[in-house]
């Protein structure tokens, strides 16, 4: 094994694997005299500095008051872990946290479904197809206030749908859709359903658009049917665009806030508040800051898990 | 938001659908009443939300260096000039404006700088400029407890300075709580506002006299298609508003000082007779019909849209209401304002009125002396008229010899001269947690989900 040294502390960051066989080494040689000599780490420093003060420790600070009985104003007292006590404790955050969880994969599971679907469809063959594309991805661009207030329309007693119903005679099965404990959190994740597939699709026809047209053919004649095709040749070959619109999808879903908040605004009785309503709820509107925080943390605590969890099951090679 | 609040918000709004409708003859196309409220509601919840986020970040970097003190008016000299801010909801120009305006022309060696804020995050700002010192000289503040900007709180968190004998003065009875801290008085009164039922007597029913004239004429309305009351039965404001009007006459009517008992533990929400009363009498009231359809999923909306079209007679809110719409329907509809019944006509009437404003100046203004000189001009009987005839309300002075015969008080002329009224209650309740669980709560009455008792101890468990 030939010994070299590095010429600086950039170069270790830079060039990984350094110094596992002859080639490399001699690979990097001519690189020595290149750009990169002029670039240390420490040049990034400022750069590192101002995010971590801005992002990092700040988010930490607001963090540390989780475990205060900060009302946003005036003193406050060290209360240790009451905050989480609390929150676990009572039966509306649980059902919180129910909601959000639900909201969460239950959009992830039908926007990639339908999405995958759709993009599937409008792969190939279809002449239509790049108009059909068009029409599914608008709702992605649109507001989610805006969209919101479109469907509360529509879901509104005396709106489109319960005007439909009666129209078709079924006059019984007409409420107040976001008024209802049950049906209310069924409006809002039709809503979000509808305007994230579009961009799922997307995503989907991306990855797709990757997958060579030769071995789906390949499959095919070796007597492949359509769906062992898509298992055993597509799917497989759009890994990589599964995991990204799940994580994206899965994040966004554990965050969703202003579609409850114009659709239904948490009722009836909370029975559609999800951590982030509860945390917008408590630290802004109760001034109950610190157990905002707390909630806050308990959130984010959650995407984290989920999102490495998802990451794992989702990633492309196995042994990565 | 409180409920007075939030209903203020809504008057203009129904005020403006009234003109619409005048203007052109036929009825309002249903899409352009929702643009209408889309827009105005979509504005707000954006704005809320660039508010949450900017305020986070104000709130960590303040800390909790809240700051304090400044010097006391004797020490300063008249400088002339101060800054004044309040809250609108939409172009109108409020009485706020026009008495700063005419102020400076009585004085023209005074320039007032007006700071109009967005009403809907009105209360944050004020409170987080108040924090960071850079708030106006003189703002509008709400009486009592529970709000961002209310007086006790930020007397309490030494913020305010404290204000003459006038204010004091100015102070309408019962309400005393709800202004001075240690024996100060923090706020200024502007006005009183009425809170009860803003009621349309044009269809020529007579407002019942006690509940089972509520009920029967209720039964009698649904009959015809409509309702006697239209609710915004998802936003916990307003279905708060009802059901403290309706406490008024349940608990309020004989133990007035039932906030001060709960504040010092002696009773509870669920222990008291006159609340379960109250959540049952709307219970009562939804199974009579008393309500529009789908009242559970109601937003404000439902409220404009059904006093304009008609198809619901009556709402629970401010007076100003009243006066609003009658001034926008010119000749179309009257309103006029009505305490909402006691169970039997033998019982003591008895109803809400309160300031819903007060006038505030920062603890560390610099122009003090020039602040304090407009606040006792704006106490003078003939601005405090004004003021009230601009917001629709009464004038916080004087009330006594007021003749209301022939205006939208008419009907509670009794109970206002009798003082037959105290403060809304949740402006001296501990913190907004009580009222955010009231508002649910009746929510959940409508829609089955919670009992009159869950409801209650939630309050109860709110409190703290």
């Amino acid at each position: 094994m030939t010994i070299t040294t590095p010429q600086s502390e950039t170069e270790l960051v830079v060039l990984p694997g350094r110094g596992k066989g002859r080639r490399r080494t001699t690979d990097a040689a001519p690189r020595r005299s290149g750009l990169l000599q002029f670039g240390h780490w420490w040049w990034a420093l400022p750069g590192i500095l101002l995010v971590l003060a801005i992002h990092y420790v700040a988010t930490a600070a607001g963090g540390v008051f989780a475990f205060t009985n900060w009302s946003g104003i005036g003193a406050f007292d060290w209360i240790g872990v009451d905050n989480f006590v609390k929150i676990f404790q009572d039966p509306s955050k649980l059902l919180a946290l129910w909601n959000t969880l639900f909201l969460a994969f239950g959009s992830v599971i039908l926007v990639n479904v339908i999405g995958l679907a759709i993009a599937l469809g409008l792969n190939r063959g279809l002449k239509t197809r790049y108009a059909l594309r068009v029409l599914f991805f608008m709702p992605v661009v649109l507001s989610p206030l805006a969209v919101s207030y479109i469907w509360k329309f529509i879901f509104d007693f005396n709106g489109p749908l319960n005007t439909f119903l009666r129209a078709i005679g079924l006059d019984s099965l007409t409420k107040a859709w976001t008024g209802d404990p049950t049906f209310a959190i069924w409006t809002i994740l039709i809503v979000i359903v509808w305007q994230q597939t579009g961009f799922a699709m997307v995503i989907y026809m991306a990855g797709l658009a990757g997958v060579p047209v030769e071995i789906e053919e390949a499959a095919a004649i070796d007597g492949a049917n359509l769906m062992q095709r898509f298992w055993h040749v597509t799917l497989p070959a759009i890994r990589p665009a599964v995991a990204i619109a799940t994580t994206l999808g899965l994040v966004n879903g554990l965050r969703i806030f202003d579609q409850i908040m114009a659709l239904t605004g948490t009722g009836p009785a909370g029975a559609t508040a999800t951590l982030a309503t509860e945390v917008y709820k408590q630290a802004f509107t109760l001034g109950n800051f610190g157990y905002g925080a707390a909630l806050a943390l308990v959130l984010t605590a959650i995407i984290l898990v989920f999102a490495v969890i998802q990451q794992r099951v989702t990633r492309s090679n196995p042994e990565d | 938001m409180s409920g007075i609040q939030s209903t203020y918000v809504q008057i203009r709004h129904i005020a403006v659908m009234l003109r619409e409708q005048q203007a052109a003859p036929e009825p309002p196309t249903t899409k352009s009443e929702r643009l209408d409220m889309t827009q105005q509601r979509r504005s707000r919840i954006v704005r809320t939300g660039i508010l949450a986020a900017t305020t986070a970040g104000a709130l960590i970097l303040a800390g909790c260096s809240g700051s304090t003190g400044g010097g006391s008016t004797d020490t300063q000299k008249d400088t002339n000039e101060f800054s004044l801010a309040f809250g609108i909801s939409n172009d109108v120009t409020t009485g706020y404006q026009l008495l700063a305006e005419q102020y400076m022309e009585e004085n023209p060696d005074v320039t007032i700088t007006i700071n109009a804020l967005p009403g809907e995050t009105y209360a944050q700002t004020i409170r987080t400029q108040l924090q960071s010192g850079n708030a106006s000289d003189v703002f509008v503040s709400s009486p009592g407890t529970g709000q961002a900007f209310s007086v006790v709180t930020l007397a309490e968190a030494g913020l305010v300075e404290p204000l003459g004998d006038t204010a004091t003065s100015l102070i309408p009875s019962g309400s005393e709580a709800q202004f001075i801290v240690d024996g100060k008085t923090y706020g200024q009164a502007l006005d009183i506002a009425f809170v009860g039922n803003v009621f349309n007597t044009t269809p020529g029913i007579e407002y019942p006299a006690d509940f089972t004239g509520i009920l029967d004429t209720c039964k009698s309305v649904a009959a015809d298609g409509k309702s006697l009351f239209v609710v915004a039965g998802s936003v916990g404001a307003n279905a708060g508003i009802m059901a403290q009007t309706i406490a008024a006459t349940r608990v309020y009517a004989e133990t007035p000082d039932w906030d001060a008992q709960r504040v010092a533990g002696e009773v509870t929400f669920a222990d008291t007779q006159g609340w379960k009363d109250t959540l049952e009498a709307i219970v009562d009231m939804y199974d009579a019909g008393c309500f529009q359809a789908g009242v559970e999923g109601a937003g404000f909306d439902a409220i404009t849209n059904g006093l304009t079209q008609g198809t619901s007679i009556s709402m629970f809110g401010p007076s100003g209401t009243a006066t609003e719409i009658n001034k926008a329907a010119d000749g179309h509809a009257n309103f006029v304002v009505e305490a909402f019944p006691a169970a039997k006509t033998s019982d003591k009437q008895f109803a809400i009125a309160s300031s819903t404003y007060a006038y505030s100046i920062a603890a560390n203004s610099k122009n003090k002396v020039a602040a304090q000189k407009f606040l006792d001009w704006m106490a003078e009987p003939e601005q405090s008229k004004s003021f009230a005839d601009d917001q629709g309300t009464l004038p916080v002075s004087g009330l006594d010899e007021l003749d209301l015969t022939g205006t939208v008080y008419e009907p509670v002329e009794d109970v206002l001269k009798s003082g037959d009224y105290l403060p809304i209650p949740n402006s001296s309740w501990p913190n907004a947690a009580v009222y955010d669980a009231l508002g649910a709560g009746v929510q959940g009455l409508f829609t089955g989900q919670k009992t009159v008792d869950q409801v209650l101890a939630d309050m109860d468990a709110a409190w703290g």
